[in-house]
């Protein structure tokens, strides 16, 4: 493994770690929602009632697609500077 | 003695299950209230699993319900809203529900609750009561009687209701749970996202004008 494939390696590893802490912090849903319900009160009647808002919610499922396009992403560019090293 | 006993319990028991009950409010005999869809006109469905609670909701839900004031088991009427109001918050969970696996919004395209009846009617206050209501619940071309658990209050038309919409209203608040099996929906596709059982709330609010 040569200086560029590491650093290869560890921006990846580094891109994948932050997208699962991106989604723990979120809440660690498993899809992502683009909004939630909120309950409002009715003041005439003393009851509640719902409400969407716009809210977006970092899913697991955005969190496996970036970590599968950064897996892909990182191969491709391991397998070109393991080349370069060849020629060299 | 004893007999004297149980004949004052059984006039007791009588009058408390054999008369009719209702609102104590300024209007009498058949009312009808309309609900028009709006905010809070609304049904909306809860449904937990071990990987996910997921809600949904329409603010869709119209009908009508007609019953006499003095008496609240004579409630009847529908309720009712189209499968493509419903929204979860998550894009594609609303199109599989929306889906053939799912509700099949294509063929069946309105859920409803058409009323029947009241029974187990409790008296909260002159404007408030409890009740069972029974009716037929259709979903997914099938139709199955089911009983929602309501609080009903009734508002004699006053300054701070005509702020709302003119005339008396009517607040309902139901529950009632459903089994996705009983209206032949497997939810193969969406796996273990939904449980079988399904808990629906409905808010209504209503005016006799």
């Amino acid at each position: 493994m040569n200086k560029h494939q590491k650093i290869t390696l560890l921006i990846g590893l580094g891109i994948i770690i932050l997208v699962f802490i991106v989604w723990f912090s979120y809440g660690g849903e498993l899809f992502t929602k683009t909004q939630v319900l909120i309950e409002k009160k009715d003041e005439l009647f003393g009851t509640t009632y719902k409400e969407w808002q716009n809210k977006f919610i970092w899913g697991l499922d955005y969190t496996l697609y970036i970590t599968g396009a950064t897996v892909f992403l990182c191969g491709i560019l391991f397998l070109i500077f393991r080349k370069k090293k060849a020629i060299q | 003695m004893t007999n004297l006993i149980n004949i004052i319990t059984s006039i007791l028991f009588l009058s408390v299950f054999s008369f009719p009950q209702g609102f104590n409010v300024k209007a009498s005999g058949e009312q009808t209230f309309n609900f028009k869809p709006g905010d809070t006109n609304q049904a909306s469905f809860y449904s937990t699993t071990t990987l996910e609670d997921v809600q949904g909701l329409t603010k869709e839900l119209s009908g009508t319900v007609t019953f006499n004031v003095k008496d609240f088991s004579t409630i009847h009427g529908e309720v009712s809203f189209p499968v493509l109001s419903l929204n979860t918050g998550i894009e594609k969970m609303v199109k599989d529900l929306r889906s053939d696996a799912w509700l099949n919004a294509d063929k069946y395209p309105v859920i409803s609750f058409k009323l029947k009846k009241a029974v187990n009617i409790k008296q909260v206050s002159d404007s408030k009561i409890e009740a069972d209501v029974i009716g037929d619940f259709s979903l997914h071309g099938v139709t199955k009687e089911d009983t929602a658990h309501a609080t009903i209050t009734y508002l004699d038309e006053s300054p701070m209701t005509q702020q709302r919409m003119p005339g008396d209203l009517l607040g309902v608040q139901a529950k009632f749970n459903i089994n996705l099996s009983d209206y032949n929906i497997k939810h193969l596709l969406l796996g273990k996202r939904v449980a079988e059982k399904i808990d629906i709330s409905v808010n209504l609010v209503g005016s006799n004008k």
